[in-house]
């Protein structure tokens, strides 16, 4: 999905540290991404900071991934990436207590 | 005297309300046997009870999250709490009481405090302060094994394909035995040859 021209495979212990790094930054983010999930459950009245966070992730996915490929269009598309901004917002929330990292690792396997 | 345990996450917080179970060497500070438990969700009505309806009230919360999650219908009904979504951003609870007259406690929260409460109680799962009988095995268990056990129509589609291939491939090569003369053959290659 990023836009490169290398094709790496991610080792397992990169795997884990990535999952290990996410959760730190969720924890360490929660308080801001508590803010986004109230921003968007109330959104008539409460819609800026959720407008905010919507233009800057579409800018920085166009910066950085692959907008010919069909999951990036996605994304972009600011009629259908709400349910996906959302579930991945709710699932970071979700994985922030000391346990998280194996909850987050559930949740990526089934994804 | 008994003991007090409160964790809070932002909107939501739990106090446990119990006793240490001395009988084990136990600490003083330390809640075995739980007798009350309160979780008060800011703006909502106070949710409170005994311990065997605080563990069924936990299950409720971590299956139906996990349903949100990955995507499923996100519905979890029980004898004492029904949870569904009704839409992407509303979750509608309904909390029904074991006495005959008691009115059910309906309360709809959104995500952020859904995943304040569920923080909640992971902080109370991870806590060395309170010890919980039967606490939850079900979060450990790959949920990709909990599906399989779930959904026992995909082992069929695991191994359906292959068979259904190996028995049209086995039909279509008897069929062309059947109709291959190696006699009929030779005399028409001899033929040839004399020609």
């Amino acid at each position: 999905m990023r836009k490169s021209y290398i094709k790496n495979n991610i080792k397992i212990d990169e795997f884990d540290a990535l999952i290990k790094v996410t959760v730190e930054m969720s924890r360490f983010l929660y308080p801001y991404i508590r803010k986004l999930l109230q921003s968007k459950d109330d959104h008539e009245n409460n819609s800026v900071i959720w407008n905010d966070f919507e233009n800057r992730f579409i800018e920085l996915i166009n910066e950085r991934f692959n907008i010919n490929s069909m999951k990036v269009k996605k994304l972009l598309n600011q009629t259908e990436n709400d349910e996906i901004l959302i579930n991945y917002l709710l699932t970071l929330s979700l994985c922030i207590s000391n346990q998280g990292y194996k909850k987050l690792k559930n949740f990526l396997l089934n994804f | 005297m008994q003991n007090r345990l409160l964790f809070h996450q932002s909107s939501v917080s739990l106090e446990i309300i119990g006793l240490p179970d001395f009988s084990n060497d136990e600490n003083k500070d330390q809640i075995s046997i739980i007798s009350q438990w309160k979780l008060t969700i800011i703006d909502k009505p106070l949710i409170e009870g005994k311990i065997e309806h605080l563990l069924p009230i936990m299950e409720a919360f971590y299956i139906y999250a996990n349903h949100l999650v990955q995507k499923k219908l996100p519905l979890y009904e029980s004898k004492l709490i029904d949870i569904k979504a009704d839409n992407l951003h509303l979750h509608n609870i309904l909390l029904k009481s074991s006495k005959p007259d008691v009115e059910p406690l309906n309360i709809k929260i959104g995500n952020a405090l859904l995943a304040d409460t569920i923080n909640c109680f992971d902080q109370l799962n991870e806590s060395s302060k309170v010890r919980l009988k039967n606490s939850y095995d079900f979060k450990n268990i790959p949920r990709k094994i909990t599906s399989l056990l779930d959904n026992k129509v995909q082992l069929s589609n695991l191994f359906l394909p292959p068979l259904i291939a190996i028995c049209s491939l086995t039909l279509f090569s008897s069929t062309f035995i059947y109709f291959y003369s190696p006699v009929e053959y030779k005399e028409k290659n001899e033929l040839i040859n004399k020609k």
